[in-house]
């Protein structure tokens, strides 16, 4: 096979070069910072009579074992109770923030009694120094200013387990 | 975690339905059958079935019950990637032309480095601090300049070209790709499972080179025997059958234990096979029809599954959508058209080759199952991904139509002599069936 000289310019242009640049690449990008990791499982904790006490919080109050389940994508997430009732719930976290409301399911509202289109609204903080991490903060039910917001703590499952599954 | 048997037949049954169902469609619009299986995986998930009948979606497929169906597809996968590895012929890669070995280099190097550009702006908004830049970076280099070996020689044969140029440098090019990506996604998952164990990654590193090379020395010597038997009777009986799938599985549990992944095994077993034309063709016809007719489709499901359109909410997520969709592109359509040029070829051939080089399908299915296991994309990544793959697998076919029409084509075919324009191609699959 002989090598003539514009192969050898079209490989160090188009191969050598892009690598060195890819070296580079990976170096400046370890600067980057990430959202802070919430993905995974938590124990969720909070006084059960306070639970039952929200709009459609009965059957939160009943799943004594409540795992909330967060699926995290950048600062976007979406959460589920692994083993309570089904909910459409989603947020946003910014630094360590979280912000996100949970629409609980027909058969939720139906089951608890609270009407179509409740939500309630969890707001916490992570502690990220903590390991394993944990979140504080308050779960409320919107458009009820009589419901007084009710306190939880959370923490994460370690080690995360794999995702496998939606 | 109690198995339902009748809720996963049930599941099988409505997956290999609505599999076929759209295979045949697509077939029917010129699109390769894995195309319209991919897409059924998509309809059967959260992105369609989960969001216009969400009670029938979790009746058919409840989370409890997917370990299931997920450990079927794993096995799917596992002969699959046995059957990719078998049909790469490492004499094609030592005879490469000046243009395969500057394409092939530059159709990995090219969406490598464009995708680590991209992860410099994706790393901070769709990942987090558990996973490092440097593994996200090239996570995505490697899923981005992987080329479906399969799919490709299955449009390659169908289109009578695997004979020609553009043909045997395609092939080549694939060939590398596929072992230089699947290389860089093994390093990268020893890296990731050596945070989370307390084997030192040398240690790891040591006994995959080991096992590397007590399979090609040691293990390939014998596979030579199989192949002499089948010359001398013209088949392989079942024994020595049920024998290379254990040894396939064997190899596969090595390198899980080893800290790589099942799938890497499964793929160097079918590397060292002797690469006799007849011998592979064989043994393919053996393990393709229950694989790709019945565990595969499982494995789109299950990706299916895992995949969530409604998660891109906003048109900041469509937005990164696009870029990957783009840069995947350009990177291995655009690189390899460029060094196709750069290497003698005409405009159009370069340009049908990075066509080529850009499908992706299956085998980049696979990769980001393995990316979303090991947690090194989240999963709105992974959606966006499998529509890239989607997206990039489609437009094969109908690109390939219009930049290398047969009329292009026909006189370099017309001086191939009719005895070699004979000879198998790797994964030529049965009629009606699947390239994946």
């Amino acid at each position: 096979m002989s090598i003539n000289r514009n192969f050898v310019l079209a490989y160090v242009m188009l191969v050598a070069l892009p690598i060195v640049g890819l070296l580079g690449v990976l170096k400046s990008g370890r600067k980057l910072a990430a959202p802070i990791s919430v993905d995974g499982l938590w124990r969720l904790q909070a006084d059960p009579a306070k639970l039952a006490s929200l709009p459609c919080g009965k059957a939160l109050a009943e799943s004594p074992d409540a795992t909330l389940a967060i699926s995290q994508s950048g600062k976007n997430f979406t959460l589920s109770l692994a083993n309570g009732p089904r909910a459409n719930a989603s947020g946003v976290l910014e630094g360590t923030a979280l912000n996100a409301s949970i629409a609980p399911s027909i058969d939720w509202a139906a089951q608890a009694n609270c009407g179509a289109g409740r939500e309630l609204t969890l707001i916490a903080t992570v502690d990220a120094t903590a390991n394993p991490r944990s979140l504080a903060g308050t779960l409320s039910a919107n458009n009820c200013p009589s419901c007084a917001p009710v306190e939880f703590h959370a923490l994460r499952q370690n080690p995360p387990t794999r995702r496998v599954s939606h | 975690m109690t198995l339902d048997l009748f809720k996963l037949v049930l599941q099988l049954t409505v997956i290999l339905a609505v599999c076929r169902i759209a295979g045949t469609l697509f077939r029917k619009i010129g699109q390769p059958r894995v195309v319209g299986e991919m897409f059924a995986g998509i309809l059967l998930g959260p992105s369609l079935l989960g969001w216009i009948a969400p009670n029938i979606s979790a009746y058919l497929f409840p989370p409890a019950s997917l370990g299931f169906l997920n450990a079927l597809s794993q096995v799917g996968v596992v002969i699959f990637m046995f059957m990719v590895g078998l049909g790469i012929n490492p004499r094609e890669l030592k005879h490469q032309s000046h243009a395969a070995v500057l394409v092939s280099h530059v159709s990995i190097t090219a969406p490598f480095v464009l995708a680590s550009l991209l992860a410099l702006y994706l790393y901070p908004r769709l990942s987090d601090d558990s996973v490092s830049f440097t593994n996200f970076a090239l996570f995505m280099g490697a899923a981005m300049s992987i080329t479906a070996f399969p799919v490709l020689a299955r449009i390659l044969n169908e289109r009578d070209m695997m004979q020609t140029r553009l043909g045997t440098v395609a092939i080549a090019c694939a060939a590398v790709d596929d072992v230089t990506g699947w290389c860089i996604l093994a390093y990268i998952v020893v890296l990731i499972r050596a945070t989370h164990e307390t084997t030192s990654i040398w240690i790891t590193l040591a006994g995959i080179s080991l096992f590397a090379l007590f399979m090609i020395y040691g293990v390939r010597f014998l596979l030579r025997g199989l192949e002499r038997t089948f010359h001398k009777y013209g088949e392989i009986s079942e024994n020595r059958m049920a024998f290379l799938i254990l040894l396939a599985l064997g190899s596969a549990l090595c390198t899980e234990k080893l800290g790589i992944h099942l799938l890497f095994g499964s793929f160097l077993m079918g590397a060292i096979m002797p690469k006799e034309p007849k011998f592979v063709r064989y043994i393919l016809d053996r393990l393709e029809t229950i694989t790709i007719t019945l565990l595969l489709p499982l494995f789109f499901a299950f990706t299916g599954l895992r995949t969530n359109i409604a998660s891109l909410k906003g048109p900041a997520m469509w937005l990164y959508c696009a870029l990957i969709i783009l840069v995947a592109t350009g990177g291995k359509l655009g690189g390899s058209t460029i060094a196709g040029r750069l290497s003698g070829m005409r405009l159009r051939e370069a340009a049908g080759l990075g066509t080529l080089m850009n499908t992706r399908g299956l085998m980049e299915l696979v990769i980001l199952n393995i990316g979303l296991d090991i947690k090194v994309i989240s999963p709105a990544l992974f959606s966006m991904m499998v529509l890239m793959a989607l997206f990039t697998t489609f437009m094969t076919t109908p690109l390939l139509a219009w930049l290398c029409p047969d009329r292009i084509l026909q006189p370099e075919l017309a001086k191939i002599p009719a005895q070699e324009a004979t000879l198998p191609p790797p994964m030529m699959e049965p009629t009606g069936g699947s390239a994946a």
